[in-house]
């Protein structure tokens, strides 16, 4: 008798599955209807880091605002450049919208071939969402009490102060050979893996002599007393961590934050486009979205379609340099 | 507040009806997506995150924490039954769960393994608990040099992990090495033998390779082979659900050794869980008295395990709440949770904070009793499974793994993953190479590899770094001892077996 009922039990099971793959083939409806099903939002890192708390919240407004369902999946993996290049080949529907850094969509093109995306120009500029600056942190015990110090120190030791970063050539990583290029030091960054814990990790456990990385991940150490935070790498002060020296401050105050962009592929239709550009702009000028930026360390800096693009461009340029830099320097 | 104190206050949370509802909703969850092979809970708490946003946090940390450890009791069960483990950390259950079935002890095992998991669980929430700021320090102290040496040492001494001849088990390890060199290199980014496949950047991944071996490949055996398809146990009498009291009295050790073992793996960084279960099962094979039995269906090589991947689960919570770090993907998911509601996860959290931290907890002691009374009574229904022939329950169960294997990253790729493994482990069983040790390879390789060259970067270039640190010293020479003990003990086998031969002649 038992076995009877699960048998029917698994056969309503397979009936299921099949109707719900059959309401997956319905026929695409017209653009000015958009949006009428759920909208995939791909994040291209691996949750965990500054990368997708964003994503999640841009989402969840992005739902209310379009009344569908906005899925998030992280496609994480090789830089980036995965999830990325997923929403850049996806077809222009609407449907398919993701996440960009500064460093997936202008600095990864320049390190790796045969991406699909070579400049801003391949693919349609959403919006930005925020930038992070990259901050600079030291063990508590550690005999940096400020910025000062730590680069004096690094001046007299040229290639001894290690700092790791989460990844080679990420952000951070550029962030310290940008300062390494404009100052003459040479600070030498230790490559962890893990989406920036491991590389916490190492400077907790004084295998490293200080970290870069973002607030998210940091002020929890930051705020036990753990880490001491020396340099914020932004012109101003930050608010977050008031007591970061910004690299403003120094003689080499040109730097790099991260910055965190809506993409989706070209060759929108207008209607969806314009829409998109609309409901976008609502939401990172809106009060909710903005205090959750403050709340987690990311600076707001709102910039809708062409604005976005030309940032993107300008990074490109930088990029360029600090790449020529490090071949040099080899 | 004291841990007596904490403990009372979480009760007074964990308790309120929706906390209540959402560990039991996470442990339901979670033991379903344990059963449904190629669904594992990362997957299963990936599609829930966005639900949790509309809880209260706590109530949502609760409902993920609930599936992590829901799936490791539920992830054994058709590994038992059928030989196909529901994700990888039931992989070695499958080894002697499936003999023990064979013989008609499905019933017994399933209720050793549930009772198993709820030990290695509740023991590990009370360490969580008591010790939870003192080993936070402990995982500060592991940098590459020492992940290297517990990888790498981890790798050589499970290399014989499923008994076999040597080069039965070489042969595997060697291919699931090379495996876990596809796809994109930990450090630099840089994409190896991928042979300009997008979908092989991600790697190999390690759900499709372990239900394609093990699933896919049984599959195939009972195509081809009738009878051994007929032996299957016609009826099952209650007291067969039942462990003997000889089952109880093996299993209680191992479930304790497992527990230990399991506890100290949630510390470290990597797969905990998975990685814990083969270490238990490695080490039941070198401490427990019916060793020589593992491998044909003795009840350690299952209580072990499977005390041990509850433990691993449990204990993860360590570096993600008293260190803010997250070690595993599924902590990397629970600190996003935290993020998106204005929690700052970090060594404050538990003053900040502590409604989530004995929330947790106490919910931890409660998610594991729910689980205990909701496994015992399916060990029934799933042992009376059994019943149904077998050609038309393999074949549903493999539809589903095709499905799980799919949703898991939306790839069809890794569906032919999936089949190749299968046609991969049909072959091995044929010339009877041993499975574990290609999976062991493969969960293993890219970890080892990514230590290796972490260490690397962080010493300039000097190798002298594996060594140089006591605790990497130290896991070194003890692997050096286990081996040479094994060396002795196979020599001294030998010797004896020469001897008796000589003298019968």
């Amino acid at each position: 008798m038992r076995f009877r009922l699960n048998f029917h039990l698994m056969a309503w099971a397979g009936f299921a599955l099949m109707a719900g793959v059959a309401g997956l083939s319905q026929p695409a409806p017209a653009a000015d209807e958009w949006p009428t099903r759920e909208i995939t939002f791909y994040v291209p890192y691996a949750p965990g880091g500054s990368t997708d708390p964003i994503s999640r919240k841009y989402s969840e407004l992005l739902e209310k605002q379009l009344k569908v369902k906005v899925i998030v999946e992280n496609k994480p993996g090789a830089s980036a450049t995965i999830g990325t290049g997923a929403v850049i080949r996806a077809k222009p529907d609407g449907y398919t919208i993701g996440l960009g850094s500064s460093s997936s969509l202008a600095y990864q093109p320049l390190e790796m071939k045969g991406l699909a995306w070579k400049s801003a120009d391949d693919y349609q500029s959403i919006a930005k969402l925020s930038d992070l600056p990259v901050i600079l942190a030291v063990p508590a015990e550690s005999r940096w009490k400020n910025l000062d110090e730590f680069l004096a120190d690094a001046k007299a030791n040229p290639r001894k102060l290690k700092v790791s970063v989460s990844g080679l050539r990420s952000v951070n990583d550029i962030a310290i050979q940008q300062l390494n290029k404009l100052s003459g030091l040479r600070i030498v960054t230790v490559p962890f893996t893990g989406g920036g814990g491991e590389a916490t990790l190492a400077a907790l456990g004084g295998r490293v002599d200080g970290t870069a990385g973002f607030a998210p991940g940091m002020k929890g150490q930051i705020d036990a007393g753990k880490l001491r935070v020396l340099a914020v790498f932004q012109d101003g002060k930050y608010d977050l961590l008031p007591d970061a020296k910004p690299i403003g401050e120094t003689p080499w105050k040109d730097t790099f934050p991260v910055g965190y962009y809506v993409i989706a592929p070209n060759g929108l239709p207008k209607p969806i486009l314009d829409k998109l550009l609309a409901v976008s702009k609502t939401i990172v000028e809106s009060d909710e979205f903005k205090s959750f930026l403050k709340a987690n360390g990311y600076t707001s800096d709102p910039k809708i379609g062409d604005d976005m693009k030309k940032e993107l461009a300008g990074y490109d340029q930088k990029f360029r340099e600090v790449v020529k830099f490090l071949d040099d320097d080899k | 507040m004291n841990s007596l104190q904490g403990l009372l206050y979480g009760l007074s949370i964990a308790a309120t009806p929706g906390n209540l509802l959402a560990a039991f909703a996470g442990a339901f969850a979670g033991t379903a997506i344990g059963v449904l092979p190629g669904l594992g809970p990362v997957a299963g708490v990936a599609l829930i995150l966005p639900l949790t946003f509309s809880l209260d946090p706590t109530a949502g940390l609760i409902m993920m924490a609930g599936i992590f450890y829901g799936s490791m009791y539920g992830g054994s069960t058709t590994a038992i039954l059928l030989n196909i483990p529901g994700e990888s950390a039931s992989v070695v259950t499958a080894i002697d769960g499936y003999q023990l079935a064979k013989k008609g002890r499905a019933g017994a095992t399933l209720t050793i393994v549930a009772v198993g998991s709820f030990v290695g669980g509740t023991l590990a929430v009370i360490g969580v608990m008591m010790f939870s700021s003192l080993l936070a320090k402990v995982a500060i102290l592991f940098g590459p040099a020492e992940f290297f040496a517990l990888t790498a040492g981890g790798l050589i001494v499970m290399s014989r992990i499923s008994g076999g001849t040597l080069a039965s088990a070489l042969l595997p390890m060697t291919l699931g090495l090379m495996l876990g060199t596809i796809g994109q290199e930990a450090v630099t980014g840089e994409t190896r033998f991928t042979f300009g496949l997008p979908e092989l950047a991600e790697g190999v991944s390690l759900v499709p390779v372990v239900v394609g071996l093990y699933g896919f490949a049984e599959l195939m055996l009972l195509v081809e082979d009738r009878i051994h398809a007929a032996n299957r146990p016609e009826s099952v009498a209650m007291r067969d659900l039942l462990p003997t009291r000889t089952e109880w009295k093996r299993a209680v050790p191992s479930w304790l050794r497992g527990t230990f073992l399991g506890f100290l793996f949630g510390l470290v960084p990597g797969p905990a869980a998975t990685l814990a279960s083969f270490a238990s099962y490695r080490l039941e094979k070198a401490t427990s008295k019916h060793g020589s039995e593992i491998g044909s269906g003795a009840i350690e090589g299952v209580a072990g395990p499977e005390a041990a991947n509850n433990s691993a689960a449990t204990a993860s919570l360590v570096p993600l709440l008293a260190l803010g770090i997250p070690f595993t993907p599924i902590a990397a998911l629970m600190i996003s949770a935290m993020l998106v509601q204005g929690i700052q996860p970090g060594p404050l959290l538990i003053t900040q904070h502590p409604e989530i931290f004995w929330g947790l907890i106490a919910s931890a002691y409660i998610g594991n009793v729910m689980l205990l009374a909701l496994n015992i009574p399916m060990v029934g229904v799933w042992v009376s499974l059994l019943r149904i022939p077998h050609y038309l329950f393999i074949p549903l169960l493999l539809v589903v793994s095709v499905i799980g294997t799919y949703s898991v990253r939306n790839s069809i790729f890794d569906v032919w993953v999936l089949l190749a493994a299968g046609v991969v482990g049909y072959a091995f069983n044929k010339m009877k190479f041993q499975l574990a040790p290609l999976v062991v390879g493969l969960i293993l390789g890219p970890n080892i590899e990514k230590h290796f060259r972490e260490a690397l970067f962080l010493s300039q270039g000097d190798p002298w770094i594996y060594v140089e640190s006591p605790i990497a010293l130290t896991v070194w020479l003890l692997v050096a001892l286990i081996l040479i003990a094994g060396f002795i003990a196979r020599r001294r086998a030998a010797f004896a077996g020469a001897m008796a031969q000589e003298s019968s002649l």
